[in-house]
């Protein structure tokens, strides 16, 4: 009786593990007829060359409405309510025996807009982005001189110690700051770093090839020149390093000089478990305010009247000011990654510099020429990346294969924490083939007409866009 | 009664000389079958296919080195192809993951659960030993079939996360007895839900020894996924401690 007990019992035992094992082997199901067979050899390594380029040729379309009502009017020229881009996009690296490398990067575009006259010098704009000549002197050591895109930081949406951005982005399609890293000009200068097991010293020379010029707007682009005015206006030095100097801790130091005047920079990341990072990046030196540091950029630039007083009480004081951008990044186990930092830019505008911007701008007879130069030092802000509000918040969110495999979705908020207004830009882009991407994105500048970003000439813009990769 | 017993201590005996192995050792030697000793890079093939239809083709240079301090591998991957993501590159050195975009020419640290994006994700083609980031506990045995659908001979394995470092949660492995061949894998999230499912094939000699040169994904998430990695050229190199560091990945020359 207890033997055949037991040999039901091993019975069972068996057929349960026979049904486990048969339905392990079920999976071998899911692996597609095409997939079943062996895969052809991998190619041989890319030539050097082949391997170290992105050529692409893309078309975009964008439609921007306007807000009729604003409380402080904004000068000519207005933003275009249209505008038809294509452009040749391309870096590539040529390697020249065992320790020479030459790079070319550069942006063809041809555009028509509502306010452009075509044919004109505007329909076709030129960015020579990068060329340069890299030399390895010695093991990783390295030396570089020519036109170099020189970027430092590590947060998403803001980043004070990226000393070269100022004035480097032309004509943008996206204001995502991370795309805007992908279109802007480099710096001529010579560049020499080392790199250790451990660490990193990097020591940068920008000499001044060209003067100031006036900050640009859609229409007044210079069509086939390297613009050195905006990125070789000053004699500028960077030093830069990092080590290692405990287990998962890198932090980054910099020190950079720019007319007269020292900045010092940090950089800082840490891992906190799996799905997220952590990340504080500084900045700071003696400035002026922005108000009157614009303002006298736009009387040394011819754009504002020579002497005049500031529309607007400015700070005239030099001193020791910071800019903060601090955040974190989150992976979710749906493949979603979010970014949420505090940015801070103590020269930017206070509360009371916005109620006085507002109460000025928007008093009965307001002459053109004070509204102007309201909206000159706004420009300059956005022109030198800087945030213009001494507070703000940023939230991105990046979403791969979302929904469908190939479509990739990203959005951002930037929240002006003085009266909540934000922009807002989502954009999709659905990789069609290894060769084909098909996108666009919705932007939009959110809040009442009192506020920072309520108070823009555009409330929204949509671009449709085709891109061919080579 | 006795039949029953004879078959019983037979059952035992055999299961006894399986155990002779400890899990760990089990794994330790199946990641000698996976992973060359000495450093090395190879060129990895990514095709995906949809619904059974081929798609997307991905080529991936991969650089590793074992770090003798932690028996992991250190990796530096760079991309080839699709066209529009040629030269970007992926920096794994313990917990520090970084991603570099030529483009942007900015390097992004990324959290080890980033690894795990897009269908071929990046954390499926890092050369990792198991034993390092999975504790493992042997199951027992069992006779399954192979990407070929041969019948293999296995050791099943449960393997969690035995760091901070391991990709997945958990790992279900199934080893095939004497060879240590790896032949099919199960993944896991941390909320338990079933990832992927690999089955490895291929097996040939490449850099001293038999070692498996394709594995199949399948997306348990939604099986109508599979992707396909093609592990190939690999060549022995010298590879500096120096590259595995943040500011060297902008200076990585193809070769």
């Amino acid at each position: 009786m207890i033997a055949r007990a037991c040999g039901v019992a091993l019975l069972g035992l068996v057929l349960a593990d026979a049904a486990a094992l048969a339905d392990e082997n079920s999976d071998l199901d899911l692996i597609p007829e095409a997939a079943t067979r062996p895969q052809s050899p991998p190619p041989a390594a890319a030539p050097a060359g082949a391997a170290n380029q992105r050529i692409y040729l893309e078309n975009a379309f964008t439609g921007t409405a306007r807000r009729g009502d604003l409380l402080v009017p904004f000068p000519s020229p207005k933003p275009a309510t249209w505008q038809e881009r294509l452009f040749l996009d391309a870096r590539k690296q040529w390697t020249l025996g065992d320790t020479v490398n030459v790079t070319l990067s550069d942006r063809v575009n041809l555009r028509a807009q509502d306010d452009l006259d075509v044919p004109s010098h505007e329909d076709m704009i030129n960015d020579f982005r990068e060329g340069y000549v890299s030399w390895e002197a010695a093991d990783r050591t390295y030396l570089d001189a020519g036109r170099i895109n020189l970027k430092s930081g590590v947060a998403a949406g803001f980043n004070p110690t990226d000393f070269f951005r100022t004035r480097a982005v032309v004509d943008p399609l996206s204001v995502d700051p991370t795309v805007l890293r992908e279109d802007r000009l480099g710096t001529m200068m010579g560049l020499g770093e080392k790199i250790w097991q451990g660490g990193t010293l990097t020591v940068a020379a920008a000499p001044k090839l060209d003067n100031p010029t006036p900050v640009y707007n859609t229409t007044d682009l210079r069509s086939f020149d390297p613009s050195l005015d905006r990125t070789n206006a000053h004699d500028r030095f960077l030093i830069k390093g990092s080590a290692d100097l405990a287990e998962d801790f890198a932090p980054e130091l910099l020190v950079y000089h720019e007319a007269n005047r020292t900045s010092f920079g940090a950089n800082i990341t840490e891992s906190l478990g799996q799905k997220t990072v952590a990340y504080a990046e500084w900045a700071g030196g003696n400035r002026t305010s922005l108000i009157n540091e614009a303002l006298r950029y736009g009387q040394k630039t011819g754009t504002l009247p020579a002497n005049g007083p500031s529309a607007i009480p400015d700070d005239t004081s030099v001193y020791f000011q910071n800019q903060l951008s601090v955040g974190a990044s989150y992976t979710t186990e749906s493949k979603i990654t979010f970014n949420l930092e505090y940015h801070f830019n103590q020269a930017g505008f206070s509360r009371h510099d916005w109620n006085n911007w507002f109460r000025v701008g928007a008093a009965p007879g307001a002459s053109a020429n004070v509204t102007k130069e309201l909206w000159y030092f706004r420009s300059y802000a956005a022109e030198r990346q800087d945030p213009l509000s001494v507070h703000s918040l940023f939230l991105r969110a990046d979403w791969v294969d979302a929904f469908v495999p190939n479509l990739e979705l990203t959005g951002f908020v930037n929240m002006d924490l003085y009266d909540g207004s934000s922009l807002v830009q989502v954009t999709a882009d659905y990789y069609l083939s290894n060769a084909w991407t098909v996108g666009g994105l919705v932007i939009a500048d959110l809040g009442g007409r009192h506020s920072d970003f309520g108070s823009l000439p555009e409330s929204t813009s949509v671009l449709v866009k085709l891109a061919r990769y080579f | 009664m006795r039949i029953a017993a004879v078959v019983f201590l037979a059952f035992v005996g055999i299961n006894a000389a399986a155990h002779a192995e400890t899990a760990q050792e089990i794994v330790a030697a199946s990641d000698k079958v996976r992973n060359p000793g000495e450093p090395f890079r190879s060129t990895d093939t990514l095709t995906e296919f949809i619904a059974g239809k081929p798609r997307d083709q991905n080529v991936l240079v991969v650089y590793a080195k074992e770090d003798p301090a932690t028996h992991q591998f250190r990796n530096l991957v760079r991309y080839v192809e699709p066209p529009r993501d040629q030269g970007k590159m992926v920096l794994l050195d313990g917990h520090v993951l970084w991603f570099y975009d030529p483009n942007s020419k900015a390097s992004v640290r990324i959290s080890p659960q980033q690894r795990l994006i897009g269908q071929a994700a990046i954390g499926d083609v890092l050369t990792v030993n198991f034993a390092v980031d999975y504790a493992g506990t042997l199951l027992g045995d069992e006779t399954i079939q192979d990407a070929s659908r041969k019948d293999r001979q296995c050791w099943h394995l449960d393997m969690k996360a035995a760091n901070d470092q391991a990709v997945y949660n958990r790992v279900e492995y199934w080893v095939e007895h004497g060879s240590h061949y790896p032949v099919k894998a199960k993944f896991y999230s941390d909320s338990g839900r079933l990832l992927k499912i690999l089955y490895y094939r291929g097996f040939e000699e490449q850099l001293g020894r038999i070692r498996p040169t394709e594995a199949v994904i399948i997306d348990a998430v939604d099986t109508s996924l599979v992707t396909v990695f093609k592990f190939g050229d690999f060549r022995a190199q010298a590879i500096p401690d120096a590259w595995f560091q943040r500011d060297y990945l902008p200076r990585l020359q193809p070769e």
